[in-house]
């Protein structure tokens, strides 16, 4: 079986967007420029869906590959 | 090279034959990933309170109800001169500029750089922070000149019965 990190780096990258996000976020909270909080809230959120549906499909591209 | 890593050593119907450790396949690909998603999740979660505040803030639920405040009475000020009061708290240091004969301004007198107390000048028509010479405009308390970057926030002020009140701080948008 051939291993494809294909996923593991892209659920990284989310990772490293969720971090960007939260900074932006914290940052645009305290200069109390709200609307451009709840965006950064709204992408924050947003890639937990993305990141839960990239795991899925990982798995379902390399589920049971081991007893073939 | 090729042909020995196509070999199969030996009819296997599993895939942790070659795990020599406990918990070696604690945290293999697929529990990483796992890990991952949830670290997303936790980022998510933990995002809700700042979207909420900011939400509530938008839609004007913290908006602060301050009692009005008396400054001066109308005729104690004269076109050009300012007065120092407080509001909303005892410590909120704050200044009233009577630019025109009914036009009134107030903002908190504290510099946007290091807080330093900002003085109105008569003659030179701009509000100066004696420490690093910055400067504000008195209609609109932008930053004119020095180190502070923001406005200086303002003060609702209303004329009522020859008195002058503060009644309320702006929403402060830099």
């Amino acid at each position: 079986m051939k291993r494809s990190h294909a996923g593991v780096i892209v659920l990284a990258l989310m990772l490293a967007l969720n971090i960007v996000f939260t900074q932006f976020m914290v940052h645009q909270f305290f200069f109390e420029h709200y609307r451009n909080t709840l965006i950064f809230a709204g992408l924050n959120i947003l890639t937990f869906p993305v990141a839960f549906f990239i795991y899925k499909k990982e798995i379902r591209k390399g589920g049971n590959s081991h007893e073939q | 090279m090729s042909d020995r890593n196509a070999k199969i050593p030996f009819d296997e119907d599993n895939y942790t034959h070659n795990i020599h450790r406990n918990n070696e396949r604690m945290l293999d690909r697929r529990g990483f990933m796992k890990t991952m998603v949830g670290a997303a999740g936790l980022f998510a979660i933990s995002s809700l309170p700042w979207g909420a505040i900011a939400a509530k803030e938008l839609m004007g639920l913290g908006e602060k109800e301050y009692p009005k405040k008396k400054i001066a009475s109308l005729k104690s000020v004269a076109v050009g001169d300012s007065v120092d009061f407080s509001f909303p708290g005892e410590h909120d240091s704050a200044l009233l500029i009577r630019l025109s004969e009914n036009k009134f301004v107030a903002y908190q007198n504290a510099c946007t750089h290091l807080r330093c107390p900002v003085f109105w000048k008569k003659e030179e028509n701009e509000m100066i922070c004696p420490c690093h010479h910055g400067k504000f405009s008195a209609h609109t308390g932008e930053p004119l000149a020095g180190p502070p970057r923001r406005p200086l926030p303002a003060i609702k002020v209303k004329v009522e019965y020859g008195n002058i009140y503060a009644v309320g701080v702006k929403r402060y948008e830099a």
